[in-house]
């Protein structure tokens, strides 16, 4: 039975240096690339006749687009909807991430602490922006909210501080811990198939239920990461 | 674990990023405005219409007042003829019930006096049949005394009383 986690492993396709970083094209690039490249084709072909009365492919972007935005409303009030691109994108990436990741053979980024976690600390850095964009530097009041003693400032501000880089931890811990045990549980079930012979079928039945489950999991977990990251949002545009 | 290896870290970071903003930049230059124009237009037309509608229903509303009025009207004059009618129709009978009563009475007028016409005739008839019954029976049974002028005057006698 070959490694659960080789399907993790990087490998590089074009070799690639920048100011003494390695940024060689690898797998996982590919698929980050493949997202981009599958979501564009997939828009425009949608898209290709946009009519007031849609067809089936037209309602597909317009469905998620109204998802989105009821999702932002929902959770960071009407005003948040001018960062709405950004959200949509987040949403798309991680989704499409997920989803390209149960391909056979594939690669699944999500499934990466850095590529995750550095989405999450984008969402942190745009978060940031966007608080100190409305509140100037009062946004650094986020970490000392008004009416607590001043005598307290030393336990208060960092229990905030980390709160605050906690969010971020969490999206990407969550996000990552998922797509990789579901990928583990593929891969550990899908070597039963050469091993049990003829008896292979159940497993190969059990790995297509699993998919099945797993492709909820992938929309699920770019669901929620988008919910959170709106909340983080509304707390940027709206805390104290 | 290969996802803790950060050899990779600066390549997955960068490609992040050029992966991500590249996306972002499409999403949000070109298809979200598309999808965003696209619903703002079948808004419109959806409020278009829901206007048109709520015209058409206030006309309809209108004529549906105009339509009860008329009704209402109509009725009121429906009635005032029936009513007219009645009255007409009353005054006619009334009318013909007088002429035919009067007409009744001068007929019932004219068989009385017919009846009474005859009457005084069939009593003149009997009057003489009477008499000359009377007559001959006098003649029959030889009262020779008793003339017929004395019969007469008996018998206008009866007949007066």
């Amino acid at each position: 039975m070959s490694n659960p986690m080789e399907q993790f492993e990087i490998k590089p396709l074009i070799p690639l240096e920048l100011g003494g970083y390695d940024i060689s094209f690898t797998n996982s690039s590919l698929f980050m690339v493949s997202a981009v490249v599958v979501s564009t084709l997939l828009f425009a072909f949608c898209l290709r006749r946009r009519t007031i009365v849609p067809s089936i492919s037209q309602s597909i972007p317009e469905s998620i687009y109204e998802f989105i935005s009821g999702l932002i409303k929902e959770n960071a009030g009407t005003d948040a909807l001018k960062y709405f691109p950004f959200i949509f994108t987040l949403f798309l990436f991680v989704a499409m991430g997920n989803l390209l990741g149960l391909l056979p053979y594939a690669f699944t980024f999500t499934s990466h602490l850095a590529a995750v976690g550095g989405l999450s600390l984008i969402a942190l850095f745009f978060n940031i922006c966007i608080g100190i964009r409305k509140k100037g530097w009062g946004y650094l009041r986020t970490f000392m909210p008004r009416g607590i003693p001043a005598a307290l400032a030393p336990l208060i501000i960092p229990i905030e501080m980390i709160s605050f880089l906690s969010k971020p931890f969490s999206l990407t811990v969550r996000l990552v811990a998922n797509m990789t045990v579901g990928h583990i549980m593929l891969k550990i079930i899908a070597g039963f198939v050469l091993a049990l012979g003829i008896g292979g079928i159940v497993p190969i039945a059990f790995n297509g239920c699993i998919i099945v489950f797993e492709m909820f999991i992938a929309l699920l977990q770019a669901f929620i990461y988008t919910v959170l990251s709106c909340i983080y949002l509304s707390d940027a545009i709206h805390s104290h | 674990m290969p996802q803790l290896d950060p050899a990779w870290y600066p390549s997955q970071l960068f490609w992040l990023c050029v992966c991500f903003f590249t996306m972002l930049f499409i999403m949000g230059k070109i298809f979200t405005p598309r999808i965003a124009d696209i619903l703002a237009r079948r808004q419109h037309k959806i409020d278009d219409y829901l206007v048109k509608a709520n015209q058409i229903q206030e006309q309809a509303e209108e004529s549906l007042k105009k339509y009860h009025e008329a009704l209402a009207k109509a009725t009121e004059d429906a009635n005032a003829a029936i009513e007219l009618a009645h009255k007409e129709l009353g005054e006619y009978i009334a009318k013909k019930q007088d002429d035919l009563t009067r007409k009744l009475n001068e007929k019932i007028k004219d068989g009385e006096a017919e009846i009474n016409r005859e009457k005084e005739k069939a009593l003149k008839e009997v009057r003489g049949i009477s008499e000359e019954l009377a007559l001959d029976i006098v003649k029959k049974i030889g009262l020779t005394e008793i003339k017929a002028q004395d019969i007469k005057e008996a018998i206008s006698k009866v007949a007066n009383d």
